[in-house]
């Protein structure tokens, strides 16, 4: 009797485990001159069915069939390190620039594409947008689109306040910003609860505080005595004191669907939000009927007072993708064949943004992007997302100061102290 | 209530020296036991070895980890006022949790345990909250709590616009808010839990005391409660424990930056914006292993003080029987 | 012979006192069933609404319904197959965690021998680790057994999470097994095994039935592992499958409420099937 029992106990723990193993494993990936995987961020809609028509097209030109893995956004970094962590790198993936690309570099899991980009490339798309995605002079990554950053706002409510013209400057929006709250509208949507929003003003003001050099160095650098970063601070300080945002801004999601700042701005809840270039996307999502804010105005960061930087500088951010170090040479053809012409026009229609290659830039039709272009292509310099240059490390850290401070807890001192102190341990 | 005391009364739990068949006993014991432990050892302690492992280095989470900085982390962690206040969250959040949910389920489970119309029905909706996953509680809340939410908006309807508060961002409130939204969550575990262990308490102890006359409420004080005892002390050791783990919810109504303003922020929300969020995983790894020590402290005072009862005995039924 | 098991069954019915519940139990229960599924419905009906709805009037009604949000859930042929690899999941996750969980559980609470309590501190200290921070050496180990990007990948790791709470939420209900039922299944010859068997697995069934219900409601709703684990997009399980509801910046708050709401039917199915059975254990065990 005993043994059968303990017979059948053991029948019962094989077979679980029997079950459990059936399913089929997936092994590492090698550097394959016919295949190539690639992780973008595009989880559904238009972006999506352009990566799909990108592998299509790849595949019957060249033979190599591209495996297009979706990965959302925010999930997208934290995949990316397990992955370079145990060798399954996708050959081609997303990148943006700065600390976190040095990064990469640094742990040797990035392909150096500065002499396996094509010529025609390089023409079409000018060194700038190359710049973003340099690490100490030497090029990893191709860029697709530009983001710079600006001030999306609705006609319709500023003409309901009453204000006539775009503001050029912090006094002209300081003005806009009262004669809003006047009307009883919300003169600012800020989606603070994931920082970076929040931030996005220190940056800009810092921008408009700092010299090119120091913005540009600051990377290496990661040296904040110099008096514009205070200053920043203290503009950041004075505009918050006006009470320029809305009601619960420190719990607003920036773009999460209902409830976040670009959903305040597409129902008309809100005047004006600083944001990078994929808003006018992101809002589109967010109307009543689903299409883009027919009344979507678009002005770039105000200029402001005695501040050493250009007052036509633009911030903004370059999204690109990379290589693998040990994907096969299929990966840089991949890059050069989405760098023509043909696919940064469809790229810029799927996702409503600037491209990268000149020549592409001359195809766009909207007149909000026309707009954005044109401050772009009339800016004194581009400088990228500050926390993007600076590197998770400090990035994250300022961003976190800046929401304190904006919270009541912190002043512009500790902005700076917190971008030291985190610089210092990193 | 001689029937009732002699039926509780705890016979010494008799041991029996294991005999021959010493051997047979070790292979019982290799052939039950093994395969839980083969499984969790492997996907569960080694993971852990070495993520404690990563927390002695500075490392930027790419390759193997060379840069060893020994205990530099830890020592940054506990000189950081951010952590301790963290700390002090978690520690509310473990009393409070058990002050508030612990006797509500308790009475609810005593209660619902009579016969009544729709007690299944209430059971199930009951437990809805701990099935819907903590992200679209996170959502759901965070569009009711959020200062133009469905609350205040409503508030605003009925004309008791007073009332409307910055539930999520004032720290004023924002713990009580915290603590709610947790205690309604996780109701229906701990109700669930007391069920179950109701279960085991034997229908003729019910008879003896009401055949020696004894009310609903004292057969629950006397016999009921006691009896649970054991279970109470079971879900209160988890409940502690998830406590000082709490992470998702904060994360998700709160978010990583908020939470400290509010004064929300737990020792995990710490270990995610300083770990993850910034690039330093070795220090978030340190982080880490500080959680795992300060619930083992926590664990084992708890062993000593409150489950010790029950390995030896006393209340659990073991033994407490004697055939007359 | 008979009236003693007439005697028993009719004990049986009325469990737990002859108490029958007074007015205050009902409004009792109604008031905390209220605040219970309040915010569920608010949930449920946000699925009814557009975005644009929820940010202009967050507490409305849906003004108009909109039936495409659950109507495209439900025809989306992601969702059917996402919950077919949830159900797989997390049932199989539960089975062998129940099997595992028992046998083990059962060793602790009723052998005697050295280790005993290294052993249960053992399974105690792993809910103490965060397992988000577990995930990276965890992904490595998975990946040299060969087993990433398939749910069995996904299913191993689960069973291991959920031993320690099953454990230590069973062992107080096997150990709350008379002695004497052991002697006497001894003295019939059935040894150790044999009781095990036979009477240990009926008379915890409250304990099973409850940690197989815990274990099932987690793992269902688990993200952090399939998250990591799978990448093929016909392996996803329904935590993950929202993803297609979230766009490269935003997200389409109202079709993820109605889709969540969609995914927790089946676990509240298992729940309702399983709870009436946290009934029985010891009942009648010793009469006679």
């Amino acid at each position: 009797m005993n043994a059968r029992k303990t017979w059948l106990a053991a029948l019962a723990t094989a077979s679980v485990a029997a079950m459990a193993l059936t399913g089929c494993a997936g092994g590492s990936k090698p550097a394959d001159e016919n295949s190539l995987e690639m992780w973008h961020n595009s989880t559904t809609g238009p972006g999506k069915a352009y990566w799909d028509e990108v592998a299509a097209a790849y595949e019957e030109e060249t033979g190599v069939t591209v495996t297009m893995v979706s990965v959302q956004n925010e999930d997208m970094d934290g995949k990316l390190q397990t992955a370079s962590n145990s060798g399954d790198m996708p050959d081609v993936f997303m990148s943006r620039g700065g600390g976190k690309l040095a990064d990469f570099v640094d742990a040797g899991v990035v392909k150096d594409l500065t002499d396996l980009i094509s010529d025609e490339a390089h023409t079409a798309f000018g060194d700038a947008a190359f710049a973003a995605l340099q690490v100490e002079g030497k090029t990893y990554g191709m860029p697709v689109a530009v983001l710079p950053q600006g001030m999306f706002y609705s006609q319709d409510l500023f003409d309901e306040a009453g204000i006539a013209e775009e503001p050029a400057t912090m006094d002209e929006l300081n003005d806009a910003v009262s004669k809003l709250k006047d009307a009883g509208i919300s003169p600012v949507a800020l989606g603070a609860k994931a920082a970076w929003p929040a931030a996005h003003w220190y940056y800009g003001f810092a921008l408009r505080a700092c010299s090119e050099d120091t913005m540009q160095n600051i990377s290496v650098t990661h040296d904040f005595s110099d008096p514009c970063w205070l200053e920043a601070g203290e503009e950041l300080v004075s505009f918050a004191a006006t009470e320029p945002f809305n009601e619960g801004f420190l719990t607003t999601d920036a773009q999460e669907g209902a409830g976040s700042s670009a959903g305040l701005l597409a129902n008309h809840k809100a005047g004006m939000e600083l944001m990078g270039g994929w808003n006018a996307g992101v809002i589109a999502d967010l109307t009543p009927d689903g299409e883009p804010l027919a009344d979507l105005g678009w002005f770039p960061l105000p200029a402001v007072d005695g501040g050493a930087g250009d007052p036509s500088a633009m911030m903004g951010g370059v999204d690109g993708y990379s290589c693998s170090a040990d994907s096969s040479s299929a990966c840089e053809d991949f890059l050069d064949f989405i760098a023509k012409a043909e696919w940064q026009e469809k790229y810029a229609e799927a996702y409503n943004a600037i491209p990268a290659s000149k020549e592409a830039q001359a195809a766009v039709t909207d007149p909000l992007l026309q707009e954005m272009m044109a401050a772009y292509n009339e800016a004194g310099y581009m400088v990228q997302w500050l926390d993007t240059l600076l590197g998770q490390n400090v990035g994250n850290a300022l961003n976190a100061a800046v929401v304190e401070t904006l919270a009541g807890s912190g002043d512009a001192q500790s902005i700076v102290d917190a971008a030291e102190q985190a610089a210092a341990r990193g | 209530m001689t029937e009732t005391a002699t039926l509780l009364a705890p016979a010494g739990a008799a041991r029996r020296a294991p005999a021959r068949g010493d051997w047979r006993k070790r292979g019982e014991i290799a052939l039950l036991a093994g395969p839980a432990i083969v499984v969790f050892v492997v996907f569960v302690i080694l993971p852990v070895v070495m993520a404690a492992f990563y927390g002695f280095f500075k490392w930027k989470g790419f390759g193997f980890p060379d840069d060893f900085i020994g205990l530099e982390n830890y020592i940054s962690i506990f000189k950081d006022p951010t952590f301790r206040s963290a700390v002090g969250h978690n520690f509310f959040i473990v009393i409070a949790s058990l002050v508030l949910q612990g006797p509500l389920a308790i009475l609810f489970a005593l209660l619902m345990n009579q016969k009544m119309r729709g007690r299944s029905l209430i059971r199930v909706l009951i437990f809805v909250p701990y099935v819907i996953s903590e992200v679209v509680v996170g959502t759901g809340w965070s569009l009711m709590l959020q200062d133009v939410g469905a609350l205040n908006s409503f508030l605003g309807k009925i004309g008791l616009d007073a009332l409307a508060q910055s539930w999520i961002a004032d720290p004023k409130i924002a713990m009580g808010t915290l603590m709610f939204i947790i205690s309604w969550k996780y109701i229906g575990f701990a109700v669930i839990l007391m069920l179950a262990g109701l279960q085991s308490i034997p229908e003729e102890l019910y008879e003896a005391a009401s055949i020696d006359g004894a009310s609903f409420w004292q057969t629950q004080w006397r016999i009921t409660l006691p009896l649970l005892g054991p279970t109470i002390r079971i879900w209160a050791f988890l409940s502690i424990i998830g406590s000082l783990q709490l992470f998702d919810l904060v994360n998700i109504i709160w978010g990583q930056y908020v939470a400290a303003t509010a004064g929300t922020s737990t020792m995990a929300t710490y270990m995610y914006l300083n770990g993850h969020l910034a690039g330093n995983y070795g220090f978030g790894n340190a982080v880490a292993v500080v959680l795992f020590l300060i619930s083992l402290v926590v664990a084992l005072v708890y062993q000593r003080f409150a489950l010790n009862r029950d390995t030896a005995g006393a209340l659990t039924g073991d033994g407490g029987r004697k055939k007359r | 012979m008979t009236t003693t098991a007439t005697a028993i069954r009719a004990v049986r019915r009325r469990r737990g006192t002859t108490h029958t519940a007074g007015p205050w139990v009902y409004l009792m229960a109604t008031i905390l069933v209220a605040i219970c599924i309040g915010p569920v419905l608010y949930i449920i009906i946000g699925g009814f609404r557009t975005n644009s709805q929820i940010t202009q009037d967050p507490s409305g009604w849906p003004a108009p319904w909109v039936f495409s949000n659950y109507g495209d859930v439900l025809v989306s042929s992601e969702f059917w197959l996402a919950m077919g690899n949830s159900t797989i999941s997390a049932g199989v996750t539960t089975l062998g965690t129940v099997v595992l969980g028992v046998m083990a559980s059962y060793v602790i609470a009723r052998y005697d021998f050295l280790g005993k309590g290294a052993m249960y501190s053992l399974f105690a200290a792993g809910l103490m680790f965060p397992a988000t921070v577990a995930i990276t050496p965890l992904y490595l180990l998975i990946r040299n057994l060969g087993l990433v990007n398939s749910l069995a990948g996904v299913i191993l790791p689960q069973i291991a999470f959920a031993l320690p709470t099953t454990i230590i939420i069973l062992v107080p209900f096997l150990r709350a097994i008379p002695k004497e039922l052991e002697e006497a299944a001894s003295i019939d010859g059935t040894g150790r095994l044999g009781f095990f068997w036979r009477m240990v697995i009926p008379l915890s069934l409250p304990g099973v039935i409850t940690v197989a219900i815990l274990c099932f409601v987690t793992t269902w709703n688990g993200y952090i592992l399939p998250l990591f684990i799978l990448s093929d997009e016909s392996l996803f399980t329904l935590p993950l499958g929202v993803q297609n509801f979230a766009s490269q910046y935003s997200v389409d708050t109202a079709r993820v409420l109605a889709y969540t709401s969609l995914s927790m039917i089946p676990a509240l199915i298992f729940f309702s099937l399983f709870e009436k059975r946290i009934v029985g254990g010891l009942t009648g065990a010793v009469k006679g």
